[in-house]
């Protein structure tokens, strides 16, 4: 046998395994993240003709354009966390997958974080796409970083919850599709959530990458940090990312234990 | 190595739960297999085979029992133990076949942990053996059947693992795939003194490359024996003659078996027939105008001996264990 590396190399070079295993499946598959960066794309352009009556409203753009990017994060993060267990489960890797010393929240760290990237790329090429040809401007700063650090997290935590489920919940596929909708609407795609009705924006602030887009469009609008810290958007939203991941990743390795309880990693 | 068994499964036992049912597939159960062993692990569908190997390699929990792979347990060493194991599993892909083959081998050698600088070497000398070198930066999915089964057993080896658990390798396979699979499976066991643990429904090819035989039904194994000695116990006091051509309406004694094998034909005398009854019965074959090919006391395959367990009753096979055991 072999030499084995002391465990924390080990669990870093496994990371980088699996996130380099998942950029290079995305690359085979790049024509899907293109389809799907246009659906979103239209979708967006679409919404935003209707709601401004025919126009293009780029003061309320400026706005919506960041939960546009944060939905594409998000949504990456879901059809390609479920479809990709769902492959695995079906082809039989995630059984090989498995025979790795490696812990199951360890590969689920790796396998995100290359969704991560993936969907980050996307959203900022169709960020670029949208600044550039409707000539909406923003006033980019250091500090914005933060919030949206936080959102990608928000965002491939509630990845990673649909992700855990494919192993337990056949039906994940519609689950997964209604809960991007869900997101898509009250998010902050289509109108920014401090217009909704209090009711609804309380609801909205549940939401994955909801609080995130409040915090960055506020940081965007000149506010500061501090701004978004002190009425309350920041920590919680820190909490939701938080609380996602913690949710997204105890999800995972239980349901991977519950699947070799059941004979559930391969097709039944 | 701890000790002398490179497989020790002990009271295993699985019970799936199906609604309010409960599926026994595998009974208690008690495995050992020693170093440098191939194990032919037969039975018919749903017998129990996959879910033994999958237990064995940890990808299923068992209900009871222990389960010890390099002398190191499965539930409580994971991590040590699948270091052990290489497996290419049924009716599955094994690896990724939009990757090429040299992707799959660098991330399922770095998956257990090795470095890149030592999966090199070896994945260029598993591909080059499988004749995948000039290949080895195309898409497995290009691939045919065959050639996709040597990147899932390379996968399985990059690693240089002393146990090998190999789930229906062929299955699926042409005669000249299944054939190269089989060399390998050979090779691994004589020349590199890996433990296999091989399921199979080609009973031809497990008899020729096992050490012993396990057969499984209905999650219980009733047999247990090395290959000559399970072929050995099982062996008849009858003749079988070959000749070339057909009886042409030779009479034969009551209870003679006739197959047709190829340009020639089997006849199978009924058991304990004296010395006598065979030569009446090659004089009358001769006079027929049959050319003789052979006499000889017949040696029944694993295939005949196979039938005949998993058809014999479940309590002879207790009992007879039990005798074994006494």
């Amino acid at each position: 046998m072999s030499t084995i590396a002391v465990p924390i190399v080990f669990k870093t070079r496994l990371v980088r395994t699996e996130l380099v295993k998942g950029l290079r499946l995305m690359w085979r598959r790049r024509s899907m993240v293109v389809v799907g960066m246009l659906s979103y794309g239209m979708s967006y352009l679409g919404i935003s003709f209707f709601i401004g009556g025919g126009h293009l409203v780029k003061d309320l753009m400026v706005r919506t354009l960041p939960a546009l990017m944060a939905v594409v994060v998000a949504s990456v993060a879901t059809v390609e966390g479920v479809g990709g267990i769902s492959e695995e489960i079906n082809g039989g890797t995630l059984e090989q997958t498995r025979l790795s010393p490696a812990s199951s929240q360890l590969q689920a760290l790796g396998r995100m974080s290359a969704l991560a990237i993936e969907g980050l790329a996307a959203a900022v090429v169709l960020g670029i796409v949208f600044v550039s040809v409707v000539g909406l401007n923003f006033k980019l700063q250091p500090a914005v970083l933060i919030p949206a650090g936080l959102t990608i997290l928000d965002a491939v935590g509630y990845g990673l919850v649909m992700t855990a489920m494919t192993v337990r919940v056949p039906s994940i596929g519609a689950i997964s599709h209604v809960g991007n909708m869900v997101v898509m609407a009250f998010g902050g795609m289509l109108v920014p959530i401090s217009f909704f009705p209090h009711g609804l924006e309380i609801f909205a602030r549940f939401i994955p990458t909801a609080l995130g887009v409040q915090s960055i469009n506020t940081t965007l609008a000149g506010h500061g940090l501090g701004a978004t810290w002190s009425d309350g958007t920041l920590p919680w939203l820190l909490v939701h990312a938080a609380a996602l991941l913690t949710a997204g990743f105890s999800l995972y390795a239980i349901n991977i234990r519950r699947a070799q309880r059941e004979g559930g990693l391969s097709p039944r | 190595m701890p000790d002398n068994k490179a497989i020790e499964a002990i009271g295993l036992q699985k019970t799936y739960r199906r609604g309010a049912k409960a599926v026994e597939a595998v009974k208690p159960t008690t495995l050992t297999v020693p170093w440098g062993q191939v194990i032919g692990l037969l039975g018919p569908n749903g017998a129990g085979k996959t879910t033994i190997i999958k237990m064995i390699s940890g990808l299923i929990t068992p209900t009871a029992g222990t389960i010890r792979v390099g002398g190191y347990d499965v539930a409580r060493q994971r991590a040590q133990a699948v270091r052990q194991i290489g497996a290419v599993l049924e009716g599955s892909r094994n690896v990724y076949w939009p990757l090429s083959a040299w992707e799959n081998l660098m991330y399922f050698g770095q998956l257990k942990g090795l470095r890149a600088a030592e999966i090199k070497p070896r994945a260029q000398r598993l591909l080059t053996e499988l004749g995948l070198w000039d290949r080895r930066h195309e898409s497995v999915g290009s691939f045919s059947r065959g050639m996709q089964q040597k990147v899932a057993v390379s996968a399985a080896l990059i690693t240089d693992p002393p146990i090998i658990l190999l789930d229906e390798p062929t299955i699926g396979l042409d005669v000249e795939a299944a054939r190269t699979v089989k060399d390998w499976i050979a090779h691994l066991a004589r020349d590199e003194g890996k433990t296999v643990v091989l399921t199979t429904h080609q009973l031809e090819g497990a008899q020729e490359l096992s050490d012993r035989i396990v057969v499984i039904k209905e999650g219980e194994i009733i047999a247990d024996l090395p290959t000559a000695e399970l072929l050995a116990g099982h062996a008849e006091n009858r003749f079988e003659i070959r000749i070339t051509g057909s009886l042409n309406g030779t009479v034969l004694p009551a209870g003679a078996r006739v197959e047709r094998d190829g340009d020639q034909t089997r006849v199978l005398l009924p058991p304990n027939t004296d010395d006598r009854a065979v030569f009446a019965a090659l004089e009358r074959l001769g006079a027929s105008g049959s050319g003789l090919v052979s006499v000889a006391r017949a040696r029944p395959t694993l295939e005949e001996v196979f039938i005949r367990l998993i058809h014999s009753d479940p309590a002879d096979h207790r009992e007879r264990a039990a005798e074994v055991v006494a």
